[in-house]
Formats: structure tokens, sequence, C-alpha cells
């Protein structure tokens, strides 16, 4: 009977302190994670700083012009208008929304002044 | 124990034990009891570590959540200088790496203490090579550091933090109390390596960041307005420039351009004046676009309609004892040519007719001489006198723009109230307050301030200022298209030395809205001191005509002029 309970009280001890070692293993562990967020969180925030930068329209239209050989419209030569159905449909024009719609008007109206 | 053993030496073994045991029990005593509550303080400071954490700053975005700024923690480098073994070979390892000098790096290494900054806030790539290096006594923090990943873009309204990540300028310093992130303090306990196990209750939170900020500023719109204000204050060489876009409808600011810009991620160097929103700050004499607001009222009051035949005096009139010219001898002209051909004499006149007091009743209805209230810091209320210390001639001059001073916040504001069938409203740059998981805290609504003029007046006038740009000072401010209603403004400075007006230094300026009919924006165009040709109708309107034309065509208003249609699919 001695030995049982002396036994049960080991075993006790045992448990208790099994489990305070365990508690700072996952501590250890929990910190490590932490950490682990913290560098991809603090990755996540560089990268959508350059994602920001690198998309700045100045920065775009740099390239277009000096890489692609792209180069802005002159005044006159983009205009929008009103695309509205035409007469032959008439039963449609109360539901169609009407639609912008670029029409490039080449050098038309360019350098006016 | 055998009996050869002397009694003696047991006696004296017996003593030694005691001595050891008492010395033990006295040890035992004293730190257990005597000094218990001082030990029980130090051990728990050597196990337990508090550290402060500040939430990251909030971030701001345009109007479609384009990142404008945002934190990204960063590492910051401190010394330990009295573990440092060899100050010269570690400051020699560190500068290429911290980009600072040797010398200075050795000074402060040297220093006989137990903390320095080395530097702070560096760049993410210089962290990672730090951590190669390893050095003893040196040590690596991380901190969140203010990024404005587009440089000089929108300088002046978003303003900048300072290093402790404190706002100083702009959006930054108005919305401290939103961008912010929680101040905190987290006890963590430690191992004998220093390493942390967990918090002390690990219920604990890490701080909250700060609030977001999305702005009623459209990322390319301000882009179109710098570029085209850069090359305009590039082209004419003048001092500087301003602009300001707004929605007529809602006040809403869709840019706000100043130049020259300076880069807020670098801002050490610079001084105040480089930073200063003049678009808010500076007063300046707005000259003949006063003459818009002059001309309204004056149709309200029904001291004039459209047609009311004016004379000119062919350019020379004398009011006060002081001769009021106008840039061409002009006989009899309409109310609406006085605009159009932006006469002098015609708006003094028409001043006059009004009378002091309810023209100085309609500067205040439109705004001057107060603050807009937009939620910038730093904005000035301009200059309008008390009627009080109105002179014999103040009404003639405040019509055609002088004696007055006006900020550009203000000036297109009022503009805008014309193209906004007379009433006024508030100007602002923030349309959504968002918590650190996106959910919604604060809508901004557009808020009307009052009607400055009946729905009839404003129609008036804009076929009035449709005018001046078909037939008058601002035909260069015309869109291909569109019918643009505006006024151009060219005011002398003031020569500082002689108190007189300049006759070399002028203010430029156009002001007015687009399209006529239905306006989509209101815009201002100021150039301070260009040179060569340096009238509104020159410096300042061609600048209005090519942001207009990008930013209708970028915002998809179609042309609503069939003859254009008609040209354009020839």
């Amino acid at each position: 009977m001695k030995i049982l309970a002396v036994l049960i009280g080991l075993c006790l001890v045992f448990v208790f302190v099994w489990e305070r070692v365990d508690m700072v293993r996952v501590g250890y562990q929990i910190e490590r994670l932490k950490r682990d967020r913290t560098i991809l969180e603090r990755q996540r925030d560089e990268l959508r700083v350059k994602v920001s930068a690198l998309s700045a329209s100045g920065r775009i239209a740099k390239l277009a012009t000096t890489e692609l050989g792209m180069h802005l419209p002159q005044q006159g030569q983009v205009i929008l208008v009103q695309s509205r159905p035409s007469a032959i449909q008439p039963v449609a024009v109360a539901n169609v929304v009407p639609v912008a719609v670029r029409v490039a008007k080449n050098d038309l109206l360019a350098r006016r002044f | 124990m055998p009996d050869s053993v002397p009694r003696s030496r047991r006696y004296v073994l017996l003593l030694l034990l005691l001595c050891g045991f008492g010395v033990v029990l006295f040890r035992l005593v004293t730190l257990q009891v005597w000094q218990a509550a001082e030990l029980s303080v130090k051990a728990d400071r050597q196990h337990r570590k508090t550290v402060s954490l500040e939430g990251a700053r909030g971030t701001i975005v345009d109007r479609h959540g384009k990142i404008l700024a945002m934190n990204v923690e960063v590492p910051s480098v401190f010394g330990v200088p009295t573990t440092v073994d060899s100050p010269t070979k570690t400051a020699r390892l560190l500068s290429p790496v911290l980009h600072v000098r040797t010398d200075e790096l050795e000074r402060k290494l040297r220093q006989d203490r137990n903390f320095v900054w080395l530097a702070r806030k560096l760049d993410p790539e210089q962290g990672r090579r730090l951590e190669h290096l390893s050095l003893d006594g040196v040590g690596v923090v991380m901190e969140g550091r203010r990024f404005y990943p587009k440089g000089p873009f929108l300088s002046h309204v978003l303003g900048f933090a300072g290093m402790d990540g404190e706002g100083l300028e702009g959006i930054e310093y108005r919305y401290e109390s939103y961008l912010r992130g929680e101040k905190r303090t987290m006890v963590l306990q430690r191992d004998a390596l220093g390493r942390s196990v967990f918090p002390k209750d690990l219920t604990e939170r890490n701080p909250t960041p700060g609030h977001s900020l999305t702005l009623t500023i459209d990322e390319v719109i301000q882009y179109i307005t710098e570029r085209e204000l850069e090359d305009a204050v590039t082209r004419t060489q003048a001092k500087s420039g301003t602009m300001i876009v707004m929605d007529p409808q809602t006040g809403a600011v869709l840019a706000m351009a100043v130049s020259p810009r300076f880069d807020p991620n670098v801002v050490s160097n610079l001084g105040a004046d480089r930073w200063r929103n003049r678009a808010l700050t500076d007063a300046y004499e707005p000259g003949s676009t006063m003459k818009a607001m002059m001309a309204a009222a004056a149709i309200e009051e029904r001291v004039v309609k459209p047609n009311t035949m004016v004379f000119g005096e062919y350019g020379r009139m004398t009011i006060a004892n002081t001769v009021i010219h106008d840039h061409e001898k002009l006989g009899w002209l309409s109310f609406a040519q006085v605009i159009q051909k932006s006469s002098n004499i015609g708006a003094a006149k028409t001043g006059i007719a009004l009378g002091g007091q309810r023209l100085h009743r309609y500067l205040q209805a439109f705004g001057f001489g107060q603050r807009t209230e937009i939620d910038l810091p730093g904005e000035g209320t301009g200059l309008v006198k008390s009627l009080k210390d109105w002179g014999r001639r103040s009404v003639a001059s405040i019509s055609m723009g002088q004696e007055i001073g006006v900020t550009p916040i203000q000036m297109v504001s009022a503009m805008a109230a014309l193209a906004n069938d007379g009433v006024l409203m508030r100007p602002y740059v923030v349309a959504e307050i968002r918590d650190p998981e996106g959910h919604l805290l604060k809508r901004v609504p557009p808020q009307a301030k009052r009607r400055v003029v009946s729905s009839d007046t404003a129609r008036s006038m804009t076929k009035i200022l449709e005018g001046v740009v078909t037939d008058g000072t601002g035909s260069k401010a015309s869109i291909p298209g569109f019918k643009v209603a505006g006024k151009t403004g060219t005011a002398q400075k003031i020569d500082s030395r002689t108190g007189t007006y300049s006759t070399s230094r002028f203010v430029a300026s156009f002001t007015g809205y687009v399209p006529a009919g239905n306006p989509r924006l209101a815009m201002i165009v100021i150039i301070d001191e260009p040179q060569g040709e340096a009238w509104g109708g020159t410096a300042a309107a061609p600048v209005f005509s090519r942001v207009g034309e990008q930013v209708l065509s970028y915002l998809g208003v179609a042309s609503p002029e069939p003859v254009t249609l008609a040209m354009a699919m020839q």
C-alpha cells in the first residue's frame, strides 16, 4: 500500500514537472511563431510599399515614354462621345444606358494654340 | 564514532558544524526575511521584461485604395560603448552599411555611456546586411518608419511624420489622433539566456494599429495636375505654382498641387517654406478673377443684367483722385462683355453701383476673409478689410480684385459655388476613416455651407463666364468638345521696397469649371511671377485646358458637342 502511495506521489510530481516543462516548451514555440509572423508581416509591408512605388503614375508614364516609345495624345486627339442606340432599334432605347466610347481623332484639333 | 577520538575534538567538530549551520541560517534569514522585499523586486526585474510597444501608424490611401503613406518596421542600430572592444574596428565595419562617417561612429562608440543611437530607421536592406556582421556591443531594434512610396507625390497634402512617428505636417498632423497607433507596455517572462518565454498574461494582445484614411484625392488626377503644373512653372520660369481640382457638387478635392514639390521621405534638410501648403496658407491679390464674384453679386441684387450697357470711358477713369486703366480703350459694352474683356473700369462702375455694404456682404457669403474649414492644417483666412476700414477707392479696387487677399482654396470654392447652382460647399480631402480591420468608422458626407446666389444668377454667370473663354481673355482655357466657364486674373504684386504695385512681378491665374452645363470639375491655376507673357490668359489658362481635357477623358465624361463628334468622325 505504501509503495502504491509512493508511486502515485511520484506520478503526480512527474505530471506536475512535465506540465511545467511543456508549458515552457509551448511558450518558446509561441514566441517563435510570433517572430515568424512578425517577419512575414514586415515582408508583406515592404512588398506593399514596393508595389506602390513601382505602380506610381509618374514612373509608369516615364517608362512608357522613354522605353516603349509611347507619348501622350496631343490636345484634341482623344474625344469621348455618348453612344446612343440608333433609331433602328427604338424598343431598346429606354433600357440602354448611354455608353462612353473613345474616338481617336488624329491631329484634327491638335495644336490649336 | 570510535572512543579513540578525544571528546575535545568531538566538541570542536560539533561547534564547527553549528557555526556552519548558523552561518547558513543567518544567511537564510537575511535573504528570506530581512532582504526579502528588495530581492523579490530584483528577481522580478531579472526574469521579467517590460517592453513598450506602439501599434503601427495607419495607412493613407487615395480614393481608389492606392497607398500613399504607410508604416514599415525597419532596423535602428544602437551601441553599448562600455562593451565594445575595439571602437575603431567596429566603426570601420559599420560605416559602409549605415552610411555614416567612420569618425562619427567611432566618436559615439568611445563615449562613456551604456546606450547610444548609431543610426535610426534604416532601409530594410541595410538591416539584412547588418545581420551578417554580428558585432559585440552593437544591437538592433525594430521601429516603425513612415514611407511615402511615391516620393514627392502629393507631398503638400500628405505632410510628413517625424522620427518618433508623430504627424508634423499636412494630413499626418491634422489626423494624428486617428493615424497614431495605440501605445502599450507588455510584461514578458524571460529565461536565463534572456529569451522571451511568453507574456505574463496570455490574454494580452498586441497594441492596436492606427486607423487608415481614404482620401478624396485621385492618384491619376493628382499626377496629371502635378505634371502639367510643373511643366508650366518650368516653361514660364515662375517662382512657384498652385493648382486645385475640386468636384463642385460635393466639395471633394480631387487634386491639390504646389510646385516646387518636396520629398516627405527626406525632410530634415528642408525649410518650412518648402513644405508649406500654399494652396491654403498663402493669400494673394486675385485680380480679375474676383470680378466673377462681384458680377454674381451685382446680378443677384439686380443692379445689372448681362445685357446692361456700361461705358468703358475709353480705357481711363479717375476715381478718388487715382486713375484706373483698362488694357484696351473700350467704349460702350454690355455687362457680359465687361467680364469677358475683363474691363477694370466696367467692374469698378458696377461695384460702385452695388455699394460697399452689399459687396462686403457677398464677399463674406462667398467665403472670403474666413477659413473654408477644409480638413487640413494651417489654413489662412485671407484678408478682407472690415467695412469701416474701406477707403474711398476700396469698392472700385475690390471689384477688380485689388485691396483684398484670398487663398487659392477660397477662390476655387467660390468659383465652385457658381458651378454648383449657387451653393457653397465645404472643401474636404478625407472621405473615410477605417479601423485596422478595415471596418468603416466614419464617412465624411458633402457639406453645403450656404446658398450664395440663386440658381438663375448662377446660370447667368455660367453664360457670362463661357463668353470669357469663347470670346474673351480666357480663350486658351478652351477644351475641344466641351464648354468651359472661367475667368482670367493677372494681379500685380506689391513691391515690398516701395509699397506700390510692381510693374514686373505678377500673379497669373485662371479659375473656372467644366463642362459648363453640368460641371464635373472646378479648378484654379495660379502661377506666381511668370516670366515673359505673364497674363492669366497666357500663363495659367493653358494649364487649365490641358488638365481639364485629360481629367475629363480619365473620368469618362463624354463630349456633349455634336459638332466636335462630326469633326472627329471625319
